[in-house]
């Protein structure tokens, strides 16, 4: 009976599969156009998803092979099973490979099974929790399938009976496992997850790259509304990419607003994006909320504005000003998910259409379009600070080697003191440089994180059109967000250049022995990575091997490298100031405390000022600049 | 100050117009919206919910659109422009247009931030129109088709209540709630619509001539020395008051009196 | 004042005993009708140098003129101070300049006293009889008139005008003008009242005001006007109507004038009104906007009992502050927070309690004149900055603050 039922059954699955899939694809593609090569994207998919997706999930050992065994034995006993029962094609050997197929996929169920019984903070639950069960039903009903077939058991053992449960354990395990994952079962992450890695809107993270600039708004048509303001303003292969989400919360567990307590939470967010997708409320969503936010009351639509006008839609605006843009999500996700990119899309809504950049963000903004920088502080007055360094003026000297990028520091008394080591060490390098002293504007940093994509634009197009008088080999910067947005986000906008951060300029001098230093004495020390510098740019290794060139008794956080938590300082996040249960830097500042470190090295003006804005008693903040230059072995010319 | 706007009742079918003009930036002295006109509107986009009449008299040219264009960036869609050159007197052109398409309520900053600055355009239009004129405006408490009641600023953050028969010119003072940020979209979005007036000559001006602000002398302590000894201690005088007082080891009870001694001196404590 | 004679041993001592090194001040003191300083009648100061110094050691009169021995006559001198201020009378006026004083409170402001020097300084530029004439237009508590710079004054019949009432107001001035048709209508510029009207009244004249003059050069009658909103100085020939900013000129200090009041009959007509005063609006000091705010109560860190501190500003009427730390720590809203992070205040008077002074709050509080500290700990920069401080404890200082003011309270409800 079973087996004349099977082909029927097999055939139903994959009909709804296929309906649901296509009802699934015409969501995506109510998104707008993305300029994605499909072919190349397909071709390149089991490579990115054996390789590339498996790195990231490696990094939870037990979760891996689960994912191994379970993902692994049911796309073998799926292809299997359509052989041997659909298409009925006899063959021992196959029958084996069913066989150990569900085996495996078994003992992966069994695993996941394990994990829920106890599951963490960061899962969802709800249909999550029933999957473990259906992959396991699914599991066994094929693997008792398939001993008859390969003789170990006798044919039609069981009756009735076992047939009629069989049945019913087929037609559960194929309901999760083929039509769930088109109609939206938990399952929907393998087939969506696929399609995401073969369509990525940044293809260049595949293989070992990184692509971590912000992709530009085009203004040419003045009457396209700029900015996400409904799901379907994202492009299709984004929405995709929501539908991606397995769910597994690591966003949530590295993500600094949610452990601030401010209302933010990675993975509720691209949930919500499934919900206006589809259209509906987040009831039934089954994870963390927002802190401080109830499940039940935010609900929207593919058409609907996502943060409502008046009332609530599918989400509140503070929520997205609460992103410190630290991209810990990111690097977290195991689905390869652009959460910064989404959140960055509804900011230019709400900044560039409504003008509801909250708190001091529309007074910065203001600033910067009046006075080119954030502080409101005379553009003239930039290089005040330095009036007795007898810095060249690239004006005047139109041609050096190095360029010395100084940023918006330069306003700032405690990045002059900075800037002040950084030039000392140059010097004592004896390094050809300059700087564009007045000449020099912001580099748009946090325009462009705060929304205000036609100020970081005219910011940016003003500078590449200053530095294009000028002829120079690299730019070297302090600040690690000008140093992001010159290196991986002028280029698009016609601006390359070849730039560095100070540490790593620094080691090199180091490398090439043009700086002679002493140990530094003074403690222990933990270096704390800036997001823009390590998570944006992969620079993780120069800044330590300074502090080692230093002779430096160097402790690490346990939250450091490419897990580093942000000091709160990023994204525009202390302009719009969004209140939580406590301070990020001082969360920050509870790590360095717990590493036992009495100084704690940066290389990011914003993480000095977030961390050095704690309360005193705490470690030291020092710029590793600062420590270099401290460290200096002074040569006696003068005599 | 808390926002509470009035509303305009849907029934009474009060106009509201908002004047506006080119501001300039204190450091940069780059132009944008000017900061008090900037406020009128924002206190006349919270009267009601129909949109008012936004009019700017002045030149329009490369510079002054992008300033102009604040307006519209705060949710405005049409902007009205009486074209004039800079040497122009915009009294008469505002005042013709007015006379033609009347308002009973105008709205506008006090002072302009270009030009002479002089805070006398809403008295010259009052008084042409024949219009009742309230200046320092701070909040709009209530409208209606006769009446509306203001309050006016007063020094530190005091106010005061009152009633004026429309059609009223309101000058609108710093003290009035700030002016929503500019939206991009909107400011390229919406429509500058120009205006055929008249222009007059302004020929006051002839002998006027402009410099960049000097910094005010500090006021020196005058010294009324009736000797030549009292003017010679004088000049060789140390400044005074290098470093604060500074109590220390004193109970609470004498650093309270001594506390409560200073801020009656300084006639802050009224009781 | 009091009619029993009280002798004074001492100084009858003092008065007797020759070589006492005080004696010749308590000589110069006591005898009667004679004089040590006094001005002659050319205006030049006298001295009768047998009444002025000491019987040095070698038993010669000394007269010391490093004034170490000058500090007993003070009594004597302001006597001399005020004699020594020219009277100037004018009896009839060939021709007015009027200054329309602001008068917040009922009293002269700084810029009041300000304008009246202008005005003076315009009057004696133009001829011996050109007089100063003073419009008061609402209740006056300050009686020094002359010495403010008054030779006329008019009063306003007060009991009929409120404080704010420009239709009459400006009634009056077109009556005053019509009288004594003056050189000059001076009002001080950026006031509530006055500079409203001296609008109103150059309107009305049909003459273009000369708005924020700070300066006016007397030889040429070409003033320096603060233009463009502040960033451009404009020169330009002085018009009838000056609108005058503060520091335009200095007081007047050496001259005293007679404050007449003028005799002729001031007849203004009635208008209808359209502008009707509903009076002063009590506004809560907690809910003034800080940037406003005359009188700061800021708290940080220091503070550990947050009830009591909102009960001390409310109890001395001032406007809530707080330091980044404590805005952080979520004691206080955002809109609280003073500093260059947070909102730059122009309080005359800010007292700190538990604030150890960042440089972003010391930045916020670079324009408030009076600063009074509490802190636990005497090195802060707070304490460096502060005019006043006292490092004690901020609960008990907060505690014993309330008790005082509660006990002030009960005296003054006592005495009533």
């Amino acid at each position: 009976m079973l087996t004349s039922l099977m082909p029927w059954l097999l055939a139903v699955a994959i009909l709804l599969a296929v309906v649901g899939a296509l009802r699934r694809a015409r969501l995506w593609l109510r998104g707008r156009a993305s300029n994605v090569n499909v072919w190349a994207g397909i071709r390149a998919m089991p490579k990115r998803y054996l390789v590339d997706l498996h790195h990231v999930v490696e990094r939870d050992r037990y979760i891996s092979n689960t994912h191994v065994a379970t993902a692994g034995g049911f796309v073998l006993a799926s292809v299997l099973a359509i052989l041997l029962h659909g298409f009925a094609w006899e063959s021992k050997l196959l029958a084996w490979l069913l066989l150990a197929a569900s085996g495996a996929m078994l003992i992966g169920a069994v695993r996941v099974a394990k994990r829920r019984q106890s599951p963490p903070d960061r899962l969802s639950k709800g249909a999550w929790m029933r999957l473990p069960k259906s992959l396991m039903v699914f599991a066994i009903s094929f693997l008792i399938l398939s001993l008859p077939a390969v003789g170990l058991l006798p044919e039609g053992f069981g009756g009735v009976v076992l047939a009629a449960l069989l049945t019913a354990g087929i037609v559960w395990g194929l309901a999760e496992m083929f039509i769930g994952m088109t109609w939206g079962g938990p399952m929907k992450h393998a087939f969506a997850g696929a399609l995401h890695l073969a369509f990525h809107r940044r293809s260049e993270r595949f293989g070992g790259g990184r692509s971590t600039g912000l992709k530009a708004l085009n203004f040419d048509d003045a009457q396209a509304p700029l900015g996400v303001e409904k799901p379907t303003d994202f492009t299709w292969n984004q929405l995709l990419g929501f539908d991606a989400c397995v769910q597994c919360g690591r966003c949530e567990a590295v993500c600094p607003a949610f452990a601030a307590g401010q209302p933010l939470n990675p993975k509720k967010l691209i949930q919500d994006m499934v919900v206006g997708l589809a259209g509906g409320s987040d009831a039934s969503y089954s994870g963390s909320p927002y802190p401080g936010k109830p499940l039940g009351e935010h609900k929207g639509g593919p058409f609907q504005a996502i943060v409502a006008r008046e009332g609530k839609g599918l989400l509140d605006a503070d929520t997205l000003w609460a992103c410190t843009t630290c991209r810990a999500c990111v690097e977290e996700c195991p689905m390869m998910i652009e959460h910064v990119d989404a959140i960055v899309d509804m900011r230019r809504h709400l900044t560039l259409e409504r003008g509801q950049t909250p708190n001091k963000g529309a007074e910065v903004l203001e600033n910067l379009i009046a006075t080119d920088n954030p502080g409101g502080f005379n553009p003239g007055s930039r290089m005040n600070w330095a009036a007795d360094l007898n810095l060249p003026i690239l004006a005047d000297v139109k041609r050096t080697d190095v360029l010395l990028w100084l940023g918006d520091g330069a306003f700032d008394m405690r990045n002059q003191r900075t800037l002040r080591a950084f030039i000392k060490v140059l010097r004592s390098a004896g390094v050809q440089f300059a700087v564009l002293g007045n000449e020099e504007r912001d580099s748009g940093d946090v325009a462009r994180r705060l929304g205000d994509e036609a100020t970081f634009q005219h910011l940016a197009k003003l500078n590449i059109h200053t530095l294009q008088q000028y002829s120079f080999r690299s730019i070297v910067t302090c600040d690690p967000h000008s140093f992001h947005v010159l290196k991986n986000e002028y280029p698009e906008l016609g601006g390359e250049y070849v730039v560095y951060h100070h540490t790593t300029f620094m080691e090199r001098l180091y490398r090439d022995k043009q700086l002679s230093l002493k140990d530094w004495v003074g403690g222990r020390v933990t270096y704390h990575d800036p997001c823009y510098l390590g998570r944006y740019n992969g620079e993780y290794d120069a800044p330590r091997q300074l502090l080692d060139a230093l002779g430096i008794d160097r402790v690490e956080m346990t939250r450091s490298g490419f897990r580093s938590r942000c000091c709160g300082g990023g994204g525009g996040a202390p302009i719009t100031d969004i209140p939580g249960k406590q301070r990020i830097p001082d969360m920050r500042m509870d790590d360095i405390k717990a590493s036992g470190a009495n100084v704690v090295a940066v290389g990011c003006p914003q993480c000095t000022a977030m961390l050095e804005g704690v309360v005193e008693p705490r470690p030291q903040v020092l710029d590793i600049a600062e420590l270099v230059a401290q460290s200096l072995i002074e040569e006696e010319t003068r005599a | 100050m808390s926002r509470n706007l009035a509303r305009l009742h849907s029934s009474d079918e009060v106009s509201v117009t908002v004047l506006v003009s080119i501001g300039k930036h204190p450091v940069t002295g780059r132009l944008r919206r000017a900061d008090q006109d900037a406020r009128a509107l924002e206190m006349a986009l919270g009267l009601s919910d129909s949109e008012p009449r936004v009019i700017y008299a002045g030149p329009l040219n490369d510079s002054t659109e992008p300033a102009l264009r604040g307006y519209l960036g705060m949710g405005v869609s049409e902007l009205k422009v009486l074209r004039q050159s800079e040497q122009n007197d915009i009294v008469p052109a505002l005042s013709g247009f007015l006379d033609n398409s009347p308002s009973s309520l105008i709205l506008c900053g006090s002072r302009a931030e270009l030009g002479e600055s002089s805070g006398l355009v809403p008295y010259q239009l009052a008084d042409a129109l024949g219009y009742t004129l309230v200046s320092n405006v701070a909040v709009i408490e209530e409208v209606t088709a006769t009446l509306a009641v203001v309050l006016q600023a007063l020094p530190r953050g005091q106010r005061r209540r009152i009633e004026v028969v429309l059609p009223a010119i309101l000058a609108v003072d710093t003290a009035s709630p700030v002016a929503r940020q500019v939206a991009y979209a909107k400011a390229s979005r919406g429509f500058i619509n120009c205006v055929v007036t008249d222009a007059a000559e302004d020929d006051a001006t002839e002998q006027w001539h402009y410099q960049p602000a000097r910094k005010r002398p500090k006021r020196l302590k005058i010294i009324k020395a009736t000797s030549a000894r009292d003017r010679f201690k004088a000049a060789a005088a140390k400044a005074e008051g290098t470093g604060g007082q500074v109590l220390t080891s004193v109970s609470a009870e004498e650093g309270a009196v001594a506390i409560l001694k200073v801020l009656k001196e300084e006639g802050v404590l009224k009781t | 004042m009091n009619d029993i004679k009280r002798r004074d041993p001492r100084s009858e001592w003092i008065l007797r005993n020759r070589l006492h090194p005080e004696h010749s001040t308590y000589a110069l003191t006591h005898a009667t009708g004679i004089m040590s300083e006094w001005i002659g009648p050319t205006g030049v100061k006298r001295k009768n140098p047998h009444l002025v110094g000491f019987i040095g050691p070698s038993g010669l009169r000394r007269i010391d003129r490093s004034g170490l021995q000058s500090s007993q006559q003070t009594s004597v001198k302001v006597q001399v101070d005020i004699d020594s201020r020219r009277f100037i009378q004018i009896n009839a006026p060939s021709d007015y300049i009027v200054v329309v004083p602001e008068l917040p409170g009922g009293r002269f402001s700084a810029q009041d006293k300000d304008l009246f020097g202008l005005a003076q300084q315009l009057a004696s530029k133009h001829s011996e009889t050109t007089a100063v004439l003073g419009v008061i237009l609402s209740p006056l508590k300050d009686t020094a008139l002359g010495e403010i710079g008054m030779d006329r004054v008019y009063f306003a019949d007060a009991s009929e005008f409120s404080d704010y009432d420009p239709e009459a107001h400006l009634q009056q001035l077109t009556a005053i003008e019509r009288e004594f048709n003056p050189l000059y209508w001076l009002f001080p510029e950026q006031t509530s009242i006055s500079a409203d009207l001296g609008r109103r009244l150059s309107v009305k004249l049909k003459v273009r005001a000369t708005s924020n003059v700070w300066q006016l050069d007397l030889d040429t009658l070409i003033a320096t006007c603060r233009a463009s909103g502040g960033t451009s100085d404009l020169y330009r020939p002085v018009s009838r109507v000056i609108l005058a900013l503060a520091e335009c000129a200095e007081p007047v200090s050496d001259t005293r004038h007679e404050a007449k009041p003028i005799d002729q009959a001031i007849n203004a007509v009635d208008v209808i009104k359209r502008i009707r005063n509903l009076g002063a609006v009590s506004v809560d000091p907690a809910k003034v906007a800080l940037s406003e705010a005359e009188f700061i109560l800021s708290g940080g860190k220091g503070i550990a009992n947050w009830d009591a501190f909102h009960e001390l500003a409310r109890r001395l009427g001032a406007t809530e502050g707080a330091s980044r730390v404590a805005v952080d720590d979520g004691h206080m809203p955002r809109d609280r927070q003073v500093g260059a992070t947070g909102t730059w205040v122009t309080a005359r008077v800010y007292l700190a309690i538990g604030i150890s002074g960042a440089i972003q709050h010391l930045q916020g509080i670079q324009a408030c004149d009076k600063v009074i500290a509490i802190n636990t700990d005497p090195g802060c920069d707070m304490i460096k900055r502060a005019d006043l401080a006292v490092i004690v404890d901020s609960s008990e200082l907060i505690q014993s603050m309330l008790d005082q003011l509660q006990q002030r309270q009960e005296e003054v409800q006592n005495v009533a």
